[in-house]
């Protein structure tokens, strides 16, 4: 009897192990699914910011290190840049030159990141005062923003009346209205009666060859340093990531800068 | 039918994977000459009682393709349950879309491929029925 049903559980038993199976695979395939998908999910955000961080810079050591999460911290050097192409000169500059912290923002007044980071480099530039100079070169995304061009043609047209800043700032400050305008000219023509310039000369001026010469030479200068997106920020000739723009990290790779001048 | 389910689902999570990395590391929300600005993932909509909206795509996608491969093995009751979820889907999709055309005014092109990914899996599903009840 015992060898009988011995017999018979081995006969059984491979088209068991075989049903086991079939209706195991399915939890077998999701579960690997789940772990590739978390696996994936956990390597790619811990190797950005590696990627975004030191490239063989001469720059002060600091405590932090690139391995940080990003968004906690600094990078520790930041990757050195080519001097690149002049821009347009004069260049639009607050502060002065001998400053230790020398910034360069390549911006587009119609980028919404260019627009949130502009409090940002008020707030820089009020707690820096004399040891950060800024500077601020034209970089409109055309085609990718209608309004770019003429934009940075508004305010350059500003700056020939020596209100560049007042026009960057009125810009800035009121992005969401115009943006979405279909005829910003009107619009800028006001923002240049309300700083004070001779609103005739200044639309002469919006679409002078002068004006347009000195977006292209910026966007040359651009080009040459490898900007390909706005803002772009170099301090000293090397670019501070964009995940390191938000206040409390440029605050602390401002400060490493002014020391190691020091 | 619930295979390509499940391979579209698959997509569909490596697609909201993608998303959520872009969101959660910032990656993707400066402006560039090519792409514009990630205006959407850097909007106030992007974000569901402070979870990324691509991360709760990619746990939907990732329930589509447990109960789409489930269903495919036999399991009825999975093939039950795909129905509403991915009818969801389909109508949250619309909703981005919409909040995309003309609330944002903008578009990510990842979002877009997400939506058009459970379009499919909604067309999936609606032949599946179809296929079942004849």
């Amino acid at each position: 009897m015992a060898a009988i049903s011995s017999a018979h559980w081995r006969r059984l038993w491979p088209r068991q192990s075989e049903t086991f199976m079939k209706r195991l695979l399915p939890f077998i395939i999701i579960l690997a699914v789940l772990g590739v998908a978390l696996c994936s999910a956990w390597y790619l955000t811990r190797s950005i910011p590696a990627s975004t961080t030191v490239v063989g810079s001469q720059s002060a050591p600091s405590p932090s290190s690139g391995s940080q999460p990003r968004g906690s911290q600094p990078p520790a050097t930041l990757p050195v840049a080519n001097a690149g192409a002049p821009g347009a000169e004069p260049a639009h500059v607050l502060g002065p030159a001998t400053a230790p912290a020398r910034l360069e923002e390549f911006g587009d007044f119609e980028c919404p990141p260019c627009g949130a980071f502009h409090p940002i480099l008020e707030e820089m530039h009020k707690e820096f005062g004399d040891r950060l100079q800024i500077t601020f070169r034209e970089f409109p995304l055309v085609p990718a923003h209608q309004h770019a061009l003429a934009a940075a043609s508004a305010a350059e047209a500003a700056g020939m009346q020596g209100k560049f800043w007042e026009m960057h700032d009125l810009l800035y400050e009121r992005q969401k209205i115009w943006k979405t305008e279909f005829d910003v000219r009107p619009i800028f023509e006001g923002y240049a009666k309300e700083i004070g310039i001779d609103v005739e000369r200044y639309k002469r001026d919006v679409s002078s060859d002068a004006v347009a010469l000195r977006i292209q030479k910026d966007g040359s200068r651009g080009h040459s340093m490898g900007v390909k997106g706005t803002p772009t920020v170099f301090l000293n000739g090397r670019e501070v990531p964009f995940e390191s723009l938000p206040p409390e990290q440029l605050r602390v790779i401002i400060q490493r800068e002014i020391e190691s001048k020091k | 039918m619930y295979a390509a389910a499940a391979v579209l689902a698959l997509l569909g999570l490596v697609d909201a994977i993608y998303l959520t990395i872009e969101h959660v590391t910032g990656q993707s929300v400066r402006c560039t000459i090519v792409a514009g600005c990630s205006e959407v993932l850097s909007s106030s909509y992007a974000v569901v009682a402070g979870i990324p909206l691509a991360m709760i795509g990619a746990a939907a996608y990732f329930s589509v393709f447990s109960l789409a491969t489930l269903a495919a093995f036999g399991y009825r009751v999975a093939g039950t349950l795909l129905t509403p979820l991915i009818v969801a889907m389909f109508l949250v999709s619309l909703w981005l879309i919409y909040l995309q055309a003309f609330v944002i005014r903008a578009f990510c092109q990842f979002c877009l491929l997400s939506a058009a990914i459970t379009l499919l899996l909604f067309v999936v599903v609606l032949m599946a029925r179809r296929i079942k009840s004849v």
